[in-house]
C-alpha cells in the first residue's frame, strides 16, 4: 500500500500537475474551501466535502457551446490537458456515477465528456470529515482514494491511471488501520440514508398532503442555490451572444425553483408556484429518478442544505416529512 | 481558473461570493462561506452576478454624438470634449450651471473621487446621486432624530431579536438574504408584524399583517405610540435617560386614538392596538424599513415615526433592536458617506461650516471651495427643464427610467446642453447623451463598498474590462488632468481610501490591509478600532435621542373618479432597477420577461381584464401599456407595476412631488386609471 505523508503533499501535487489539469480541494483567502488549482491557495484535503459540486470540473456554472463565424460552426474546445480531480466524497463519487449515466444515456452530451474523458478521479475519505469526523471509505468508482488515518493520507488505487500516479510513492503496511477504517465506515451511522428511504417510500405513496409544499415553498426564495449546489443537478440553460463578427452559445446552470424553467410558450406555468415547484424538486430525486434509474438520486452530499439561506434542503424537508407523515399513519 | 474575492453588485445587503473565470472569461460564482453576512448563500441575483458581464453589448470605446449619431471617439478627444465644454458653460452661466451625478453602484473610492471633482475642480456644490430617489429621507429624519442617518444595528442582530415590524419593505425580495434572516427568525418563534397592503411573502409568515392604505404610515404609527402611552406600556428609564422632547411626542400623540387611525389606514382599531402590545411587549424589538416609509411626499414624516416608536419602548443602542433602513443600492450607503451629495463632504461634515471647507481646500490643494449647498438631484431636474441647468455629468445612473415622471425628465435631459453619460451599457439616459464614456464593471476594478450596516467591503478586479473601457476611478483622474488639476494622481484606489480616511473620522480607520476577510463596519475612527456593529449604545451620535412628532399629511394626489387606482411602484426579485445588468442575464431576464400590472381579481373582473390582457394604464402624467398580473397580492383599487421596463416604464406615471425636506419624490402614491386594451 502506498502512502503520502503531509509534508510531501504539496511536491507531489505540484508534480502532477505537469501532467494534469489539476483540481483539487483548496483554502481560499477567505476561508471558504473549493475544488481549485493550485494557484487558488493552500491544499486542503481535511474538511469533508467541499461547499461546491465537484462535477463543476466538468460542466461548469457557465460555459461555451459553439461559436458561429461566418457561416461555420466552431465547437467549444477540449481540455489542453487530461484533468485530475480530487477531492470527491464517496457519496460525491455516487453522484459522479450517476450523472454519468445519463449523460452518456441516448443523446450523449459530448461537451460533458469531452471534459469528462480521460479525467481522473480521486476520492478523500477517513479521518479528514470536519473536526477529523469520518468519512466512510469509498473501496472504488475512481481511480484512486487517498485514506486519512489521523497522521497521513493511505493510497488506495482501483485503475492503472491510479496506480501511475501513485507509483512513486513510498509502501507503507497500514493493514490494520486501514481494517479499523472499513470496519467503522461500515458501521458508521446511516440515519441519513434511511431517513431519505422513508421519505422516498411517502412520497411514492402518495402520503405527502398539498398543504405541506404550501408550507414549505412559502419558505423558499427561489434563490437556485439548491439547484446550483446539487451534484446530481444538470438541467441547464441555453443562451446566445451577437458579437459584431460571431455569435456565442453558451450554457449555463439552470433551476426548476425558478418560474420560467417550466413556462410554456403561452406564458402559462404549470408548475406556477413555489410550493409546486419545490414538491417537484424533491420528487425528482425521491419518487421520480427511482422510477426511472432505480435508485434515490440524492445521495446525501449535504451541499442543498449547507446553501438553502432557510433551512429547507432535501434532508431537512425529508426530515420534517417523516416527522410528519410517517406518525400520522401510525396514529 | 482564477477566483476572486468581492461583493455582489446588487443590492446593500453585501453578500459575498467569489468570481471564478477561466482564460478571461467568467463562468461562475461560488458565495464565501465565511461571510457573516451571506453564509454560504446568496440570492438568484447573487449567484447570476457574473453573466452579464461579457454581453456583448457592453461600451467598448468612447461616443460622441456627430451630426446627431453617436460614434466612436478617442479617450483623449472625448475627455477634452467633457472639459472643455463643461468649462465653457461655467463660464457663461456661472459654476452652478454644471450639475454632478454620481452613482451607488460605483465604490467608494469613485464617489470620493467625483464629489472632489465637482468640488475642486469644477467649484460647485452641485454632486448628489440616487441616494435621493431612495434614502434621503432616511438620512434626514435619522440624522434629526438620532444623530447618524444609518441603519442602527447589524444583521447578525435578526438573530437575537424578539420581534420584527417590517413596514415598508419586500425584504425577501430586495433584500433577500436579509429576508431569510426575518423567515428564520420566525421559525425560531419570534414575532413578526408585517405592516404593508401587498401581501409579500413575509405576510404569510406574519404573526400581525397590516394592510394599511398606502401613505397612511404617520397615521398608524402615531395611532401604535397613543396606545403604548395611554397603557404605559413604554420604556420610562430609557425615555428619561436617553432622550429629549418625549413631551412634545405624547401631546402630539394624545389624540391619535386608535379609531382616529384607523379611519385613516383603513385597518381595525383593534389591530391597531394589537400591534401597539406586541411591539410594546418584545424584549428587543427591531423596526426594518425600506422604501415604502421613505418614498412619500411626507418621507421624512413617517421616518420621524419610526425612529420615536424605537425610543419610546427603548429599543436602541442593544442587540436585536433599533431603527434599521435597509439601503437599496450595493452601495448606497457608501456614496452618502463618501459626500455624493450637495450639502455635505465626506462622512457627513457640512459644507456649510467654514472650519470643514478650510480643512477640505488644504488637503485638496485648492484656495476655495464653494460655500452654498449645492442642488438635490431632483430639483437640478426641475432646473435643467427650465433652462437653468445647462450641464449634467451622470456617472452609471439612469434618471430617465429612474426618476418620477418620465416626460419631465426626458424634457429636462433634452434640454440640457451638453449631457455626459458615463455608464456600462447603452442604457436609455445614455442613448440621449453627447458623449458617453465606457466605465469597467465591479468585476473589472478595485475598490470598497459599504453594504446597509456600514460594512466597508472590498471589491476585486477578476479581469480586464472590454475593449477600452476604464474603471470610473481612472476616468474621473483623466478628466481632473485635463483640467489642469493635480491634486488627483494615485496609483489606485488603494491611495484614494487613505485620502479619504485622513478626512473623515468615521472611515479613519479604514485601509485596505484591514479590510481583507469580511470588512470593516463604520464608525471606525482609528488604525487600531475594530470598528462598529451597533450605534447609539452608551448615547446618542448627537446625544440624546429626540422625539420628533409628526402629523399626518395625505399623499400629494388621491383617487378620483377619472383617475380611480391607486398606484404604487417598486421592483421585483428576479430584476434590478433599470435592468441594464439583470435583462441581459439569461436567467433573469427570463423569468420577468416584459412590464406588468399587478391587479385584484376583484377589480380586474370589474373591468372584464383577464391575466395577461394587455392594459392601458394612464396617470395625469402619461400612459403605458403593461401585461395584466391578475393576484391577491394587492389590495382591491391598488395597482403595482414595476419601474424595470423601458418598454412599460412605471415612471411615465408617478408623480413629481417632492417631501419638502428631502426632496424625495412621491413614487409610492399615485393616481392611475385603467383599461383594456382591444
Ligand atoms: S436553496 Fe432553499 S431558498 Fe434557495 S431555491 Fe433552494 S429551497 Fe429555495
Ligand atoms: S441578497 Fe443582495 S447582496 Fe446578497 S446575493 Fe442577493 S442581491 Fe446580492
Amino acid at each position: 500500500m502506498k502512502v503520502l505523508y503531509p509534508e510531501h503533499i504539496p511536491a507531489f501535487f505540484t508534480a502532477l500537475a505537469s501532467r494534469f489539469e489539476l483540481r483539487l480541494p483548496v483554502m481560499l483567502s477567505d476561508g471558504t474551501r473549493t475544488i481549485g488549482s493550485l494557484e487558488d491557495g493552500p491544499i486542503a484535503l481535511m474538511g469533508g466535502a467541499v461547499p461546491g459540486k465537484p462535477t463543476a470540473a466538468f460542466f461548469p456554472q457557465q460555459g461555451p457551446v459553439f461559436t458561429a463565424v461566418e457561416g461555420a460552426v466552431l465547437p467549444s474546445s477540449d481540455q489542453a490537458n487530461r484533468l485530475f480531480v480530487a477531492g470527491f466524497t464517496g457519496r460525491d463519487i455516487d453522484c459522479l456515477r450517476f450523472i454519468d449515466r445519463f449523460f452518456a444515456d441516448g443523446w450523449r452530451d459530448d461537451i460533458y465528456f469531452r471534459q469528462r474523458a480521460g479525467a481522473v478521479i480521486a476520492g478523500v475519505s477517513g479521518y479528514c470529515g470536519p473536526g477529523g469526523a469520518l468519512l466512510p471509505l469509498i473501496g472504488g468508482g475512481c481511480d484512486l482514494e487517498f485514506v486519512c488515518d489521523g497522521k497521513c493520507w493511505l493510497v488506495l488505487t482501483y485503475s492503472q491511471a491510479g496506480e501511475g500516479i501513485a507509483a512513486e510513492l513510498p509502501d507503507t503496511d497500514a493493514e490494520e488501520v486501514l481494517h479499523q477504517i472499513r470496519i467503522e465506515s461500515l458501521t458508521a451511522a446511516n440515519e441519513g440514508d434511511e431517513l431519505i428511504q422513508r421519505a422516498s417510500q411517502l412520497l411514492r405513496a402518495n402520503r405527502v398532503p398539498d398543504s405541506f409544499w404550501s408550507e414549505i415553498g412559502d419558505r423558499c426564495i427561489s434563490c437556485t442555490g439548491c439547484n446550483l449546489a446539487c451534484p446530481t443537478c444538470t438541467c441547464f440553460g441555453v443562451q446566445d451572444w451577437r458579437y459584431a463578427n460571431n455569435i456565442e452559445r453558451s450554457r449555463m446552470w439552470d433551476s426548476c425553483q425558478l418560474d420560467g424553467f417550466m413556462r410554456e410558450a403561452s406564458g402559462h406555468n404549470p408548475l406556477g408556484s413555489e410550493a409546486l415547484r419545490t414538491r417537484r424538486r424533491i420528487h425528482h430525486k425521491l419518487a421520480a429518478d427511482p422510477e426511472r434509474w432505480g435508485e434515490i438520486s440524492c445521495f446525501l452530499c449535504g451541499r442543498c442544505d449547507v446553501v438553502c439561506p432557510t433551512g429547507i434542503g432535501i434532508l431537512a424537508v425529508a426530515m420534517e416529512m417523516v416527522d410528519r407523515f410517517e406518525q400520522e399513519t401510525i396514529r | 481558473m482564477k477566483r476572486t474575492l468581492t461583493v455582489c453588485p446588487y443590492c446593500g445587503t453585501g453578500c459575498s461570493f467569489y468570481l471564478v473565470s477561466d482564460g478571461g472569461r467568467l463562468v461562475g460564482v461560488e458565495p464565501s462561506t465565511t461571510h457573516p453576512v451571506s453564509r454560504g448563500g446568496l440570492c438568484v441575483k447573487g449567484w447570476n452576478a457574473f453573466a452579464f458581464v461579457h454581453h456583448s453589448d457592453r461600451l467598448t470605446t468612447p461616443l460622441i454624438r456627430r451630426n446627431g449619431t453617436l460614434t466612436p471617439a478617442s479617450w483623449d478627444e472625448a475627455i477634452g470634449l467633457v472639459v472643455d465644454r463643461l468649462r465653457s458653460i461655467q463660464q457663461r452661466h456661472g459654476y452652478d450651471s454644471v450639475m454632478f451625478s454620481s452613482s451607488a453602484k460605483a465604490t467608494n473610492e469613485e464617489n470620493y473621487l467625483l464629489m472632489k471633482l465637482a468640488r475642486a475642480v469644477f467649484a460647485t456644490n452641485n454632486i448628489d446621486h440616487c441616494a435621493r430617489l431612495c434614502h434621503s429621507s432616511t438620512v434626514f429624519g435619522l440624522a434629526e432624530t438620532f444623530g447618524s442617518g444609518a441603519m442602527t444595528n447589524s444583521i447578525s442582530c435578526f438573530d437575537q431579536t424578539d420581534l420584527i415590524l417590517v413596514i415598508g419593505s419586500n425584504t425577501t425580495e430586495q433584500h433577500p438574504l436579509i429576508g431569510t434572516r426575518i423567515l428564520n427568525a420566525a421559525q425560531r418563534g419570534a414575532k413578526l408584524i408585517v405592516a404593508d397592503n401587498r401581501r409579500i411573502r413575509l405576510a404569510r409568515h406574519a404573526d400581525l399583517h397590516l394592510r394599511h392604505k398606502n401613505g397612511s404610515d404617520v397615521a398608524l404609527i402615531n395611532g401604535m405610540m397613543h396606545v403604548i402611552i395611554t397603557e404605559g406600556l413604554m420604556d420610562r428609564l430609557f425615555i428619561e435617560q436617553r432622550t429629549e422632547n418625549y413631551a412634545a411626542l405624547a401631546a402630539n400623540v394624545a389624540d391619535w386614538t386608535p379609531e382616529r387611525a384607523a379611519a385613516l389606514t383603513g385597518l381595525e382599531a383593534d389591530e391597531i392596538v394589537a400591534a401597539a402590545r406586541m411591539f410594546a411587549a418584545a424584549g428587543r424589538a427591531m423596526i426594518v424599513y425600506s422604501m415604502g416609509i421613505t418614498q412619500h411626499s411626507h418621507g421624512v414624516d413617517n421616518v420621524r415615526c419610526c425612529a420615536a416608536l424605537s425610543l419610546l419602548t427603548g429599543n436602541l443602542g442593544r442587540p436585536g433592536t433599533g431603527v434599521n433602513p435597509l439601503r437599496g443600492q450595493n452601495n448606497v450607503q457608501g456614496g452618502c458617506d463618501m459626500g455624493a451629495l450637495p450639502d455635505v463632504y465626506s462622512g457627513y461634515q457640512k459644507v456649510a461650516d467654514p472650519l470643514q471647507r478650510q480643512k477640505f481646500a488644504r488637503a485638496w490643494g485648492v484656495s476655495t471651495l464653494p460655500e452654498r449647498a449645492g442642488l438635490p438631484l431632483t430639483h437640478a431636474m426641475d432646473a435643467a427643464a427650465s433652462g437653468l441647468l445647462r450641464g449634467m455629468f451622470i456617472m452609471g445612473e439612469n434618471p430617465l427610467l429612474s426618476d418620477p415622471d418620465q416626460a419631465h425628465a426626458r424634457h429636462a435631459l433634452e434640454n440640457l446642453e451638453l449631457l455626459v453619460v458615463q455608464d456600462i451599457f447603452l442604457s436609455e439616459t445614455a442613448a440621449m447623451a453627447d458623449v458617453v464614456l465606457p466605465a469597467a464593471c465591479y468585476a473589472e476594478k478595485e475598490g470598497t463598498f459599504t453594504n446597509t450596516e456600514r460594512r466597508i467591503q472590498r471589491v476585486r478586479k477578476a479581469l480586464d474590462p472590454p475593449g477600452e473601457a476604464l474603471a470610473d476611478w481612472e476616468i474621473i483622474c483623466a478628466l481632473a488632468e485635463r483640467a489642469g488639476y493635480g491634486g488627483m494622481r494615485y496609483s489606485g484606489p488603494s491611495q484614494v481610501m487613505d485620502e479619504i480616511a485622513s478626512l473623515t473620522p468615521i472611515y479613519g480607520g479604514i485601509a485596505y490591509d484591514r479590510l481583507d476577510r469580511h470588512g470593516l463596519q463604520w464608525p471606525c475612527p482609528g488604525k487600531s478600532h475594530s470598528g462598529t456593529p451597533i450605534l447609539h449604545m452608551e448615547s446618542f451620535t448627537r446625544g440624546l435621542g429626540r422625539f420628533s412628532p409628526a402629523s399626518y399629511r395625505p399623499p400629494a394626489e388621491a383617487v378620483d373618479d377619472e383617475y380611480p387606482f391607486v398606484l404604487t411602484t417598486g421592483r421585483t426579485y428576479f430584476h434590478w432597477h433599470t435592468g441594464t445588468m439583470t435583462r441581459r442575464t439569461h436567467l433573469l431576464d427570463r423569468e420577468e420577461r416584459t412590464a406588468f400590472v399587478e391587479i385584484h381579481p376583484d377589480d380586474a373582473g370589474r373591468l372584464d381584464v383577464r391575466d395577461r390582457d394587455e392594459l392601458l394604464v394612464a396617470s395625469r402624467r402619461g400612459e403605458i401599456r403593461v401585461a395584466a398580473r391578475l393576484t391577491a397580492m394587492v389590495v382591491p383599487g391598488v395597482v403595482f407595476i414595476p419601474f424595470h421596463f423601458a418598454e412599460g416604464a412605471a415612471n411615465a406615471l408617478t408623480n413629481n412631488v417632492l417631501d419638502p425636506e428631502s426632496a424625495i419624490p412621491e413614487f409610492k402614491v399615485c393616481a392611475v386609471r385603467i383599461r383594456r386594451v382591444v
